[in-house]
């Protein structure tokens, strides 16, 4: 997996996500797969020792899907409509069929008049399939001072 | 009249201004933020001497301490000289806190230690004292809740907290060693009124109907959610209460299947130790039963599935400041740790499966009002259950009685 493989993988999952095509992003996740977002104070703190906003296991993660599906997530309908720019990847660390990247993100969202702007980075453990990267490890973190006014995470960051 | 009641009619509304009003916020801010005891933080939040943290606390910017004798402090953080944030840093640990503006330097008992060119003020010694770090007049602290108010008139604090204070310590008892804040606070804002996010905690006639999609996800684990024989209390000075024994397992306590198989050998342990602990009916009010309490103003307590502190600061009529701390029992294991935070964060905060929709829920009447306003239907209503309660029955936690107590007590605190 080299640094192109993981943008490619990379700009898709952000169109999945931008198109609301849950199931297929869901796929992206290795079975046992995790995704977590850290609070805004985050020192390095691990998700099994302090708070975070989302510390999902795999299944959380679908769970979150078939929440964000049904029109009975309220937070979600109607969607938002969100934008998502990912740039500044790097491949930090190769392991045996793992990879440790990172990415810079920039997400607009947009719903009931308001914009709200999502920065940070991502810090992904990807594992090399034959049908290309999956997620082991998810990890969007925000580089924000704290969710501004209406900014909550009812999407995927 | 904002607070709008006929007990003889069984009817209960709220004027919709208190929401949106900018006239009714200032009045809240001096007669509310201003005069009575407020939650500051946690003890366990600056455990060492020399802790800090700032944090803002009715609109003013506080520093939150122990001092080097370990004691307790809260300062208003601005220089007494010409009013500069004095601690910029957001948490660390300091002897001392020096202005960068002129350097003058305090220490963190609030002593001006330090005076640069101190010579060029005629009597230096009364100067220095007259000019040491404001401390916030009234500090106490009730099981590790650290209460402050920014007026000295003032009754004591369980005075204040009242029956409260008993909910308190039976979550504070949960733990052989106590509980104890993490790292990691959520901190995030919702373009709503502050009251509303109090009526949404003590509303438990929302959760089915708001939560659809999470009691979905409970009853693919195998859970199923019930509100029957479930009971809100009025605990008197705005406080509120719900006892819930129908939404959730405990952590530690009550087992539910999402917690696995691991988690129920240890509840049988566990309640074993609390009993020994605490006596048999003690360990069962402390465990049993979930409850989120509320403390007039700006404290909730949610003790469910696990435990969430949640403090609300007003900024606007249409804005609230949210801080969310996750509270756990010192010295758990790891594994029960680490289930702990996944299972109350998969429900609370702005990214969970559920908190979402409760500030979809407040944001929506935030915009929704603007629809009646200037017209004869800018009213909330808030009657539900009052036929039960005037019959003499107890208060169902899906009924409206605990708003009625929370906004009976604001109209009187306002003069309303």
């Amino acid at each position: 997996v080299n640094r192109a493989d993981v943008e490619d993988f990379l700009y898709r999952e952000a169109m999945l996500l931008d198109e609301w095509r849950l199931d297929e992003w869901f796929a992206l996740f290795e079975e046992g797969g995790r995704m977590e977002v850290p609070t805004t104070d985050n020192q390095g703190w691990d998700s099994g020792t302090a708070g975070y906003f989302v510390a999902d296991d795999y299944d959380l993660i679908r769970a979150r899907v078939k929440r964000l599906k049904s029109r009975m997530a309220h937070a979600e309908n109607p969607r938002s409509r969100t934008h998502r720019m990912v740039s500044n990847v790097v491949v930090l660390e190769r392991g045996e069929r793992t990879v440790r990247v990172t990415a810079n993100f920039a997400i607009h969202r947009y719903r009931d008049g308001g914009a709200y702007t999502y920065v940070g980075r991502y810090e992904h453990l990807l594992l090399a399939t034959p049908d290309g990267p999956r997620f082991r490890l998810r990890r969007a973190v925000p580089v924000m001072e704290s969710m501004d006014p209406g900014a909550r995470l009812s999407f995927i960051l | 009249m904002v607070v709008d009641e006929d007990r003889d009619a069984l009817t209960f509304r709220v004027h919709r201004s208190a929401y949106r009003s900018l006239e009714v916020f200032r009045r809240e801010m001096a007669s509310i933020w201003g005069a009575t005891w407020l939650y500051l933080g946690h003890e366990t939040e600056i455990p060492s001497p020399g802790d800090f943290l700032t944090r803002t606390l009715g609109g003013r910017p506080l520093i939150f301490c122990r001092d080097s004798s370990g004691a307790v402090r809260a300062f208003l953080n601005s220089c007494t000289h010409r009013g500069a944030i004095l601690c910029r840093h957001t948490e660390g640990n300091a002897k001392f806190f020096q202005c960068f503006y002129h350097a003058w330097t305090f220490s963190n008992s609030g002593e001006l230690h330090a005076l640069p060119d101190s010579e060029a003020y005629p009597d230096v010694d009364a100067f220095k004292e007259r000019m040491a770090l404001r401390r916030v007049p009234r500090l106490q602290i009730h099981e590790g809740f650290v209460f402050v108010a920014f007026t000295p008139d003032v009754p004591e604090l369980l005075t204040h907290i009242g029956r409260a204070a008993h909910y308190m310590s039976l979550t504070a008892r949960i733990g052989p060693a106590g509980l104890t804040t993490l790292p990691g606070v959520q901190l995030y804002s919702v373009k709503g009124n502050w009251k509303l996010a109090v009526e949404n905690a003590m509303d438990g006639y929302h959760f089915v109907p708001t939560h659809n999609t999470f009691v979905g996800y409970l009853r693919e684990t195998g859970f199923a959610v019930t509100d029957e024989d479930q009971y809100a209390y009025d605990l008197g000075g705005g406080h509120g209460l719900l006892i819930l024994t129908g939404h959730n397992g405990r952590i530690g306590m009550v087992w539910e299947p999402r917690f696995g198989e691991g988690e129920r050998e240890r509840i049988v342990a566990k309640r074993a130790e609390m009993t020994q602990r605490l006596g048999a009916e003690l360990a069962a009010e402390v465990a049993d039963a979930s409850r989120i309490l509320y403390v007039f103003p700006n404290l909730l307590l949610f003790d469910l599935e696990a435990l969430t502190i949640r403090q609300l600061e007003p900024v606007e009529p249409g804005r609230t400041d949210v801080r969310a701390w996750q509270f756990v029992e010192v010295g758990e294991p790891p594994a029960v740790r680490a289930l702990r935070l996944k299972t109350m964060v998969s429900f609370v905060g702005p990214g969970g499966l559920a908190t979402p929709d409760d500030i979809e829920a407040y944001e929506s009447v935030q915009r929704g009002i603007a629809a009646t306003a200037g017209t004869e239907y800018d009213w909330s209503d808030m009657s539900r259950g009052m036929a039960n309660e005037k019959r003499g029955n107890r208060g169902r936690s899906v009924d409206e009685g605990v708003m009625r107590s929370f906004w009976r007590h604001w109209a009187g605190v306002m003069g309303e």
